[in-house]
């Protein structure tokens, strides 16, 4: 690996990092605020196919499907006081790790696969959910800081044991 | 009064039943908060409702080729819902008749027959045993196939919507829904309907019967519950819900219906196809509808929703099953239908608004969801059964139903309780059945 490319992968880490923090943090202006205007958010529906043919996801259905518009009138429904999902907040943590970069063009384009665990507790509810998946990123270059343009997230469940995805993934 | 009440896990199962017997009351509008949580009563509830009942299955788009096939549950038990090659669909029991492994274990796939990974039987899609390794050599002329054939599950359908039993003396489908095809026309015969996508799937620390309750009647819930919708903008007031009609038929269905509606909700280029399928008064229900909401029992629920998204209107059109998992516990499967003639930029839209809305990201469904969590919490152990914890169903108790173009019993509003009594008054008659 060039060191240049290991200095953007490094980068991409640090982004992640940031944006995980944000959302443990349940700053979700900020979070936004890493969004690019073109963003694509999806979420597919994970299914259990025969043997190891692939893609094992669905092309036409969604768990999420945000354009930068849907996507603000979450985090704008959250600030209502009848967001009733998130009151009080999940406890969340999210772990993301094995970053890697694929394309880049320094100071114009790059996608970054990583994976993300997700710990999720709510109240004094003893019972605690884990999101495990992948996360498939495009970031676009856009005065002087990278925004993510494109998630596309592959869940590891055919069904999401959580109660709903009122958190962000 | 109440008889001295012992604790649920050390009644018989006569005792159990005088006990619902004595506490479930949806004539006076009272329904013990136990019944939500209880171990015996969910027992009790598989081998009375979900053994006995119709349960839904799928829709016949999801499996539209020949070999094509689907795994669903029914009442607990996976099943093989297969197109045969002479375009008739059938189900079967998902177990090897030889020594009962499962022969299938994806979702959907096309395939003319199943291989049990166990011995390698080979099974035909329609239920016949074709072939087993080594036969002549082991059985010689001893084996006869002819008796071995899969499990086969009766299942009917209704414009499109599967549905099985394992009760050979179910009435038929037909029987079963009554006056209420009627508006299943409305939800999913107003044209040729397909699903779109797989379904979702997600699993909610919650008794299934919160989820039928609250799409059989509660509207009342949405302004507060789903208070933020309003606030966004994306539906006309927080007391929209209360305004259309509340209807039940036989056998514990129900559902409401919003209306007026100034816009229509759904293509308009297909007004003729809707003409051509539904009588001119069905029409005028479509024509004037704002959303239809309510539940086939026990738990399949149904809902056609009209709002803003993104500055414009659209409607999407779901079914949700409440599959059962535990007392406390249980699967959601929602599947977005959508019109198969219907412009693909419409059906995009629609299918966006529906993962904004009702899927598990859904800005509706979320709430909901929190809500039946700490419900069923609530309703658990004995405490409930001591102190005789009851929910109040009361609301339009002595309202008088009033004419409807459909049939049915209709209120002239949605905020009335009649459809989760009427929910629970045949609930109570399969638990004595």
């Amino acid at each position: 690996m060039s060191m240049e490319k290991m200095l953007a992968n490094y980068e991409f880490e640090q982004w992640l990092y940031k944006e995980a923090q944000l959302l443990d943090d349940i700053d979700f202006d900020g979070w936004f605020s890493l969004m690019h205007q073109d963003l694509k958010y999806q979420m597919p529906v994970r299914i259990n196919k025969e043997g190891t043919e692939r893609p094992d996801y669905t092309t036409d259905m969604f768990c999420f499907d945000d354009d930068i518009d849907l996507l603000k009138l979450r985090v704008d429904r959250l600030k209502t006081d009848y967001a009733w999902a998130e009151i009080p907040p999940s406890r969340t943590r999210r772990f993301v790790s094995n970053v890697k970069l694929d394309d880049y063009k320094e100071g114009e384009f790059a996608s970054v696969n990583s994976y993300l665990l997700l710990y999720r507790s709510r109240s004094t509810d003893i019972h605690h959910d884990i999101i495990s998946g992948e996360r498939r990123d495009e970031f676009k270059f856009e005065n002087g800081k990278w925004k993510l343009s494109k998630r596309v997230f592959i869940v590891d469940q055919t069904t999401i044991n959580t109660r709903n995805l009122a958190i962000f993934i | 009064m109440i008889k001295t009440v012992k604790d649920i896990e050390d009644m018989t199962k006569s005792e159990l039943l005088e006990h619902l017997n004595d506490t479930v009351k949806p004539e006076v509008g009272e329904i013990p908060a136990y019944v939500l949580a209880d171990p015996k009563v969910y027992d009790l509830e598989h081998k009375k409702v979900f053994m006995k009942t119709w349960i839904f299955i799928g829709h016949e788009s999801e499996i539209p080729n020949k070999n094509d096939y689907m795994l669903r549950d029914l009442a607990g038990y996976s099943i093989i819902v297969s197109r045969n090659p002479d375009s008739s669909i059938k189900a079967f029991y998902n177990m090897c008749t030889h020594r009962g492994m499962k022969l299938c274990r994806a979702d959907k796939g096309n395939k003319s027959a199943f291989v049990c990974p166990y011995h390698g039987f080979n099974f035909k899609n329609n239920g016949d045993l074709i072939g087993v390794p080594l036969q002549k050599n082991i059985y010689g002329e001893e084996l006869d196939k002819s008796t071995m054939g899969l499990t086969e599950v009766r299942i009917e359908s209704y414009k499109g919507l599967l549905f099985g039993t394992w009760n050979d003396e179910a009435e038929s489908l037909d029987d079963f829904l009554g006056d209420f095809k009627w508006y299943l026309d409305i939800l999913v015969g107003r044209a040729e309907m397909e699903v779109l996508g797989a379904p979702q799937r997600f699993v909610i620390h919650s008794n299934w019967k919160i989820g039928a309750d609250n799409f059989v009647g509660d509207s009342y819930h949405t302004m507060v519950t789903h208070g933020s919708i309003a606030k966004l903008g994306m539906v006309p007031s927080a007391t929209y819900s209360k305004m259309g009609y509340q209807i039940h038929s036989e056998n514990g269905h129900g559902l409401n219906l919003g209306t007026p509606n100034p816009d229509f909700a759904f293509p308009e280029e297909l007004i003729e196809e809707y003409k051509s399928n539904l009588s001119s008064e069905q029409f005028e229900v479509l024509s004037n509808l704002k959303n239809m909401i309510g539940n086939i029992f026990p738990h399949l629920s149904f809902l056609i929703s009209h709002t803003k998204v993104k500055g414009q209107l659209i409607s999407n059109t779901t079914v949700r099953l409440w599959r059962p998992i535990d007392h406390d516990k249980m699967e959601v499967i929602a599947w977005f239908l959508v019109e198969k003639n219907a412009p693909e930029d419409w059906k995009r839209r629609s299918r966006e608004s529906f993962v904004l809305t009702f899927s598990p990201s859904g800005i509706f469904e979320q709430d909901d969801t929190e809500v039946f969590t700490d419900i069923t919490a609530a309703a658990k152990g004995p405490m409930p059964v001591m102190k005789n914890l009851t929910y109040n169903y009361t609301m339009g108790l002595h309202r008088k139903p009033v004419d409807f173009i459909g049939p049915g019993v209709a209120y002239d509003d949605k905020f009335s309780e009649a459809n989760q009594r009427n929910f629970y008054k045949y609930w109570l008659e399969l638990m004595n059945s």
